[in-house]
């Protein structure tokens, strides 16, 4: 009894120790995450974002792409990727894709204000002032027909970030050189391979959905990624950050039953030899 | 047997046997907190056997460290991750089976003459540990490595003349970079493990002269020992330390692998980088309250590095500073409300360590530091206060 006592004072002062530099001190320091905020309240929606996509295709190819392609209508860039760094010291992407992974009102704004939508205000990406409402919408239009469905988290996280983040683990190098990047951001954005250990899934879906709500001044753009496509790059970049999960997981069961059994042993052992000792 | 009589004429295996285990007493009237001992070099063994591990795929250069670590060893070495996480979470707990052991010797009084080398080796262990801990941590090369190498290295350069030089000494360079890795890397791996193991022996040898302390803190010759008053280390002792280990690894493993964050700092999964300080610098659990000492110490840079080296070794001199007659805490009352409020005191003392140091935590952490100290400073006074009243009760 008394020594169960003794074990009972070393938990308390454990788990109180471990509350403070834990849970406790992690809130001082951090605050609360704020929650995302995937239907982007501050972007003006009087823009339209339905219309023509034959229209939409027509524009994009007078207006887009002499710096955008688009392969999957076959659509070629007008510059390849160094005149493009060298003009805008990053690479522009191909906007396959896109419109099945940014929300399209989002998409809409951006292609009015990219610096405004974005949040960053060096932002690449010129203003399309030449374009009316409707046009826009046809554009959006365009973009959301030819976008294929349901791609996977990697395809996701390769069109989304890695024009400027590597993930030299996963062998995936960005497209832009880093000294382009380093003029274009200030710094090297950082590479992605284990960022899922160092940060927590709830952190990286906030950030991506709005970097300034947590790193203020950061040169990290918003991207307008919509609620499904950030959780499947948050879901990649936590799995390839942390892949013996499972095989953890697992084998964590099986030592801790080994040792349960062991402590069964070894008491009834210090049963026997105790017996003849008081 | 025909082999243990040919072992026995040449290395009288008998004798030790006897001497170390079987004839060896443990007085009876003591709890598990007694079992810390062995659990330490449990901790120690597990940490050598999974620092070898890791050892054959470390690479100690600052361009291959940090992938060496979390891309090698964490994701492609079968079971890597397992002696990582078994090398780190080993690191913390050693400190927490230390921190325990110690503060048994604090509140029985194991300190006390004839036990005075047995305490101050194991100070010296302490403060080894605490060397290998540090130098270690440095090695992964992330971020709150190397911030925190950088922090604490340029503490040195408050000794007055030699400080600027000693720096630049220690590191091998004017920052930390690759020279202070690889230094640390010799260190962690090889000089102060060495010690460790040397400081071990002897501390283990003078345990084996003057016997274990006990709840009373009574003195027991080993004739009481042998009839009734105590208990043969093998299989005795042993059998009931086995038991206590098999629960502490259960608590260990369960750390291992499902709840090591306290142990591997998330960010620790940034690479080192000298142009980009994080917003909070932090050492690792164990060392907190001494930071807190360090940092708050009269709001001074320079009072706080002194009462910091004071903090790290004041407990050394308790043989001395704590002269009192009654050994055990158990039977001073006084000195028990003391050991408690230092102990609450240094998990505040912790806490407040790795919370930033503003505002109200500032003033907390510079009470608690002086709180601290004050433990050490009350025990002559006590000591005489107790003495007077034995020689009375006489």
């Amino acid at each position: 009894m008394k020594e169960l006592k003794i074990l009972l004072i070393l938990v308390i002062i454990v788990l109180i120790g471990y509350w403070g530099i834990e849970p406790y001190a992690h809130s001082v320091m951090y605050g609360e995450i704020k929650h995302p905020d995937f239907e982007y309240k501050d972007i003006p929606k009087n823009i339209p974002t339905t219309g023509d996509p034959a229209k939409g295709k027509e524009l994009f190819i007078a207006n887009c792409a002499s710096c955008h392609g688009l392969k999957n209508d076959g659509i070629n860039p007008g510059m390849d990727d160094n005149t493009a760094i060298a003009s805008f010291k990053v690479v522009p992407p191909d906007l396959s894709n896109i419109g099945a992974i940014v929300d399209e009102h989002f998409l809409a704004y951006f292609i009015k204000n990219p610096q405004d939508a974005t949040k960053n205000p060096k932002f690449a990406m010129p203003q399309m002032a030449q374009l009316s409402d409707e046009d826009i919408g046809n554009i959006v239009a365009y973009l959301k027909s030819v976008a294929k469905k349901n791609l996977d988290g990697k395809e996701i996280t390769i069109e989304a970030c890695s024009r400027c983040h590597s993930i030299k683990y996963q062998k995936i190098q960005a497209k832009t050189p880093e000294d382009a990047l380093k003029e274009y951001l200030g710094k090297v954005p950082p590479d992605l391979s284990v960022i899922g250990r160092a940060k927590d899934v709830e952190y990286l879906e906030s950030f991506i959905n709005n970097p300034q709500n947590l790193l203020p001044g950061t040169s990290m753009p918003r991207l307008g990624l919509t609620k499904e496509a950030t959780e499947k790059v948050v879901t990649y970049l936590d799995k390839i950050a942390d892949p013996h999960r499972d095989q953890r997981r697992t084998l964590g069961i099986w030592v801790i039953g080994y040792l349960l059994v062991m402590a069964g042993l070894t008491y009834a052992w210090k049963k026997k030899i105790w017996k003849n000792v008081h | 047997m025909k082999f243990m009589d040919w072992l026995d004429e040449r290395l009288a295996v008998r004798q030790v046997i006897k001497v170390m285990l079987t004839e060896y007493y443990v007085p009876k009237n003591i709890n598990f907190l007694w079992s810390f001992g062995v659990l330490i070099m449990l901790v120690f063994a597990i940490l050598v056997v999974s620092g070898i591990f890791l050892l054959m795929y470390y690479k100690p250069d600052s361009h291959l460290a940090f992938d060496s670590v979390n891309k090698t060893i964490m994701m492609d070495v079968e079971y890597g991750w397992l002696f990582r996480h078994t090398h780190a979470v080993g690191a913390s707990i050693m400190f927490l089976v230390l921190y325990i052991h110690m503060a048994r010797g604090i509140y029985y009084g194991s300190f006390k003459a004839p036990r005075e080398i047995v305490w101050i080796t194991g100070y010296i262990l302490f403060i080894l540990m605490s060397a290998t801990a540090f130098t270690g941590y440095l090695l992964p090369w992330g971020q709150m490595s190397y911030w925190a190498a950088q922090t604490i290295t340029t503490l040195f350069e408050k000794i007055p003349f030699i400080g600027p030089d000693l720096v630049v000494w220690i590191r091998g360079n004017y920052i930390v970079e690759d020279a202070t890795l690889t230094r640390f890397f010799a260190l962690h791996v090889v000089f102060l493990p060495l010690l460790l193991i040397v400081f071990t022996a002897i501390h283990l040898y003078a345990v084996r002269i003057v016997g274990s302390n006990n709840e009373d803190g009574v003195e027991l010759t080993k004739e009481e020992k042998k009839h009734g008053k105590g208990i043969p280390f093998w299989p005795v002792f042993m059998s009931k330390e086995f038991f206590v280990m098999s629960v502490f690894l259960i608590f260990f493993f369960y750390l291992v692998f499902y709840q090591y964050k306290f142990a591997m700092d998330p960010i620790n999964f940034t690479p080192a980088n000298y142009l980009q300080t994080p917003t909070h610098i932090y050492p690792e659990w164990y060392f907190l309250a001494f930071y807190e000492v360090l940092r708050g110490f009269f709001f001074s840079q320079n009072l706080g590095l002194i009462a910091f080296v004071l903090s790290m070794f004041i407990a050394a001199f308790l043989p001395w500073l704590d002269t009192s007659p009654i050994r055990s805490g158990k039977h001073r009352p006084i000195y028990k409300i003391l050991f408690w409020i230092f102990i609450a005191d240094f998990v505040f003392l912790t806490i407040l360590g790795k919370l930033p140091p503003t505002g109200l935590y500032a003033w907390l952490g510079f009470a608690g530091s002086l709180v601290y100290f004050a433990f050490f400073l009350a025990l002559p006074i006590l000591s005489k206060i107790e003495k007077k009243k034995v020689a009375g009760g006489r």
